[in-house]
């Protein structure tokens, strides 16, 4: 099936790949530059009311200062990561449903391997934030779960594809999957609105509580974590591309 | 220090060893993924290389 579907496939180091490189370091950059913003411009969070209100810098302060939630601004760029990846990975897997072109399948294989990154992220960050503040590793929030849910479709996705030996069936199940992943994706987004959680607070609406001195390193870390997926994905469909050349060279020799 | 601002910054030292974890954890993942990229495209790179020797000794 390889060998008969390369004809039309994009080459490697087209012009994404060269741009590839420069959106990984433009990315770290923004990342860092939202990571140092965050720590200094950004103000930590009002906790529970104190017994007596003292000034900070002329300002009254009335409710212990919680540091915890600078978690927050690489935490939620990470998860939407996460969900831009897997909007690539239904994209491709419908692409490859209709046209049966093996180069959409490693498309979007590699789209959910960087979701899968960027879920590993989301859930290592969340994991400390929920250690600190209740105690626990786990609890089933409704956004948490339906995040759970989603790595472990994410896991499935990658279990499947190892264990379907053919070429053809392999991608076919997995293209299925991944739209069936993709589901999951606006649900897990919607849950904070459709169940209300005092957990995860709505962020994309017209007030979102931020401050601009918040918002500010929170979508510089969006922007930068946006252009390192995409970064990562095209260097790691770089190296996979220069594979597969490999083998259909390393076939051709043998016959 | 004062009581009152005790009270205000008493979980910030709590909290700090967790944020740094989250931070660190993070960049570790992100690190191993790109070791593990870099990694497959060396050695993608090399065996190129070698097959295209092993072309030209055919040659």
């Amino acid at each position: 099936m390889a060998n008969e579907k390369t004809a039309g496939e994009p080459k490697v180091g087209g012009r994404l790949d060269a741009i590839a490189p420069w959106a990984l370091a433009i990315g770290a950059l923004l990342a860092t530059i939202g990571f140092v913003v965050n720590f200094t411009v950004a103000p930590l969070v009002n906790g529970a009311t104190v017994s007596e209100p003292a000034v900070i810098g002329g300002t009254l302060v009335g409710n212990k200062l919680l540091l915890s939630q600078k978690i927050f601004y690489w935490h939620m760029p990470v998860a939407m990561a996460s969900f831009t990846a897997l909007v690539f990975t239904a994209y491709y897997s419908v692409r490859f449903l209709m046209t049966k072109r093996y180069c959409y399948d490693v498309r979007a294989k590699l789209a959910t391997e960087i979701s899968l990154i960027f879920v590993l992220c989301t859930m290592v960050t969340g994991e400390m934030w929920t250690r600190f503040e209740w105690g626990v590793w786990w609890t089933w929030e409704p956004r948490l779960t339906t995040y759970f849910i989603l790595m472990l479709m994410i896991f499935g996705y990658f279990i499947l594809r190892n264990a379907v030996e053919d070429t053809e069936r392999r991608a076919v199940y997995s293209s299925v999957l991944g739209i069936l992943i993709f589901i999951d994706v606006p649900i897990c987004f919607m849950i904070t609105r459709l169940i209300p959680s005092s957990v995860h607070p709505v962020i994309f609406r017209t007030d979102s509580g931020l401050s601009p001195e918040m918002l500010l390193p929170l979508l510089l870390s969006l922007f930068g974590f946006l252009l390192i997926a995409f970064g990562l994905y095209r260097l790691r469909l770089r190296t996979q591309l220069m594979e597969d050349s490999l083998v259909r060279i390393q076939d051709k020799l043998e016959d | 220090m004062d009581p009152v601002l005790a009270e205000i910054y008493s979980t910030v030292l709590d909290a700090a060893p967790f944020v740094i974890a989250g931070y660190a954890l993070l960049f570790l993942v992100l690190c191993a993924y790109v070791v593990f990229i870099m990694t497959k495209l060396k050695r993608t790179e090399k065996k190129l290389a070698a097959l295209e020797e092993h072309i030209d000794e055919l040659k």
